[in-house]
């Protein structure tokens, strides 16, 4: 891999990394962990924001330096490729939406209402955050087999939040349900997101809330029940 | 003739058929070479060269019919998605009720699976990674399939009530679960599938119970 000329100018004779120059004033006393830990993140940020404007394809690693505003060098220091500084991103940004969907999730009583919290989070965390939506849910599959196996496996650890909801059911509900309900309702519930982002919709995700809470709590409480749970949680 | 796959070579002594139809079959086994390929290597690491021996063409003879790997790609996923869509409508118009024709379609789809498990995974697993093009593609061909569901409105005592994205949500979820069989090597067996995935789309429309009894 070639250096960037310009990478060297800037880079030779500084005391700090270009990078730090950006910095607020006074914060050159920072810890170098701190420092460190901060490009790291700009680093993913700023691929997030270069497979935005070029698709994960049509990305370089100076495009993302580009958006980071660190030198070559500096992404050389804490990646080894555009595929490796992928998965922390696509890691990153999954570590936080699962967070954010748990939280939802953990905070409601009953499990109906806390699908519902979980999927207006997940929605709203996607809304807020277009290139990281992208990031996850589109990118993903082009990134190489190494993301798309993390991918599959996101998808799947959603699974377990619906199956919860097998729990103190009569036996006749029970007997309805088949080994795949929740891989499916997980599966079309994703497919509808994916598509949206895909269409540029990514900032009316939240608007879905009603659509996918009636369709994913059907299997479990009837047609009636979900779609008034839906209905009432959209309008709140 | 029927041609279950495109792959099928012609019989001997076939030498004087018109130039129209051998470069139609050329092009079929081009599309077959090519979803072999990717089942067997992932469609980032086939080359040109791969699908021509596999083919058993020219190069000349590939560059004729496609201009690219891509374009190639491309025609694969019309060629499958048209064929299967074909299947689908066929067997859903023979039966009369919105039930029984979700489920010979779903039927007729799975069967289409299980029987052609290399195009199946260019157009369901592949289709996914393999650029714009056909991952606008992709979603075209599970637009197709929504107005199969959207019928069950007529049949619900729920109507518009029902959430105007649920074909879409239906389509999705029946399409990770045959993706998953696929990833895992096991396309051959999704027909097994049928009654669940029957009942799962559904459900939304007539209640679970009804649509148990409608997926047996």
């Amino acid at each position: 891999m070639a250096l960037d000329p310009a990478d060297i100018s800037t880079e030779t004779g500084a005391e700090y990394p270009p990078e730090l120059s950006r910095l607020p004033p006074g914060r050159h006393g920072l810890p170098r962990e701190f420092v460190v830990h901060n490009q790291r993140e700009r680093l993913i940020a700023g691929l997030a924001e270069a497979v935005a404007e070029h698709g994960y394809a049509g990305t370089t690693i100076a495009h993302i330096t580009g958006h980071a505003a660190v030198s070559r060098r500096t992404f050389y220091e804490h990646f080894s490729s555009k595929d490796e500084c992928f998965v922390a991103a696509y890691d990153t940004v999954m570590e936080q939406l699962r967070e954010r969907v748990a939280a939802a999730f953990d905070a409601e009583e009953d499990w109906a209402h806390a699908v519902r919290a979980g999927i207006g989070a997940m929605l709203e965390f996607l809304a807020a955050e277009p290139n990281l939506a992208r990031l996850c849910m589109v990118e993903a599959l082009v990134a190489g087999p190494v993301v798309v196996e993390r991918y599959d496996a996101a998808i799947q650890s959603l699974v377990p939040y619906f199956k919860a909801g097998r729990k103190g059911r009569s036996k006749q509900v029970l007997s309805r349900l088949s080994p795949t309900t929740e891989e499916a309702l997980v599966g079309g519930m994703v497919s509808l997101i994916s598509r949206r982002i895909l269409a540029g919709k990514t900032a009316e995700l939240p608007a879905l809330q009603s659509d996918l809470v009636e369709f994913t709590l059907t299997p479990y409480i009837g047609i009636a029940d979900a779609a008034e749970l839906a209905r009432e949680g959209q309008a709140a | 003739m029927t041609q279950r796959s495109p792959a099928a070579r012609p019989a001997p002594g076939r030498q004087q058929l018109s130039r129209e139809f051998i470069a139609r079959h050329q092009r079929a086994r081009i599309i077959a070479a090519l979803s072999e390929e990717i089942a067997t290597r992932g469609y980032r690491a086939v080359t040109v060269a791969d699908i021509v021996r596999r083919a058993g063409i020219a190069r000349n003879t590939f560059y004729e019919n496609f201009s690219s790997k891509e374009q190639c790609f491309l025609a694969t996923q019309d060629y499958a998605v048209e064929e299967a869509l074909r299947r689908v409508v066929a067997a859903a118009t023979e039966v009369e009720s919105w039930q029984a024709r979700v489920r010979a379609g779903i039927a007729a789809f799975l069967e289409y699976v299980a029987g052609e498990p290399a195009l199946a995974r260019t157009c369901i697993v592949e289709a996914l990674s393999a650029g714009p093009a056909a991952l606008a593609r992709y979603e075209e061909s599970l637009q197709a399939f929504l107005p199969l569901f959207r019928i069950g409105r007529t049949v619900s005592p729920h109507g518009d009530a029902l959430p105007a994205t649920l074909e879409e949500t239906i389509t999705g979820g029946i399409f990770w679960i045959v993706y998953q069989r696929i990833v895992l090597g096991e396309a051959e067996r999704v027909e097994g599938l049928l009654p669940e995935l029957v009942e799962f789309a559904l459900t939304p429309y007539i209640g679970a119970e009804a649509a148990k009894r409608a997926s047996a």
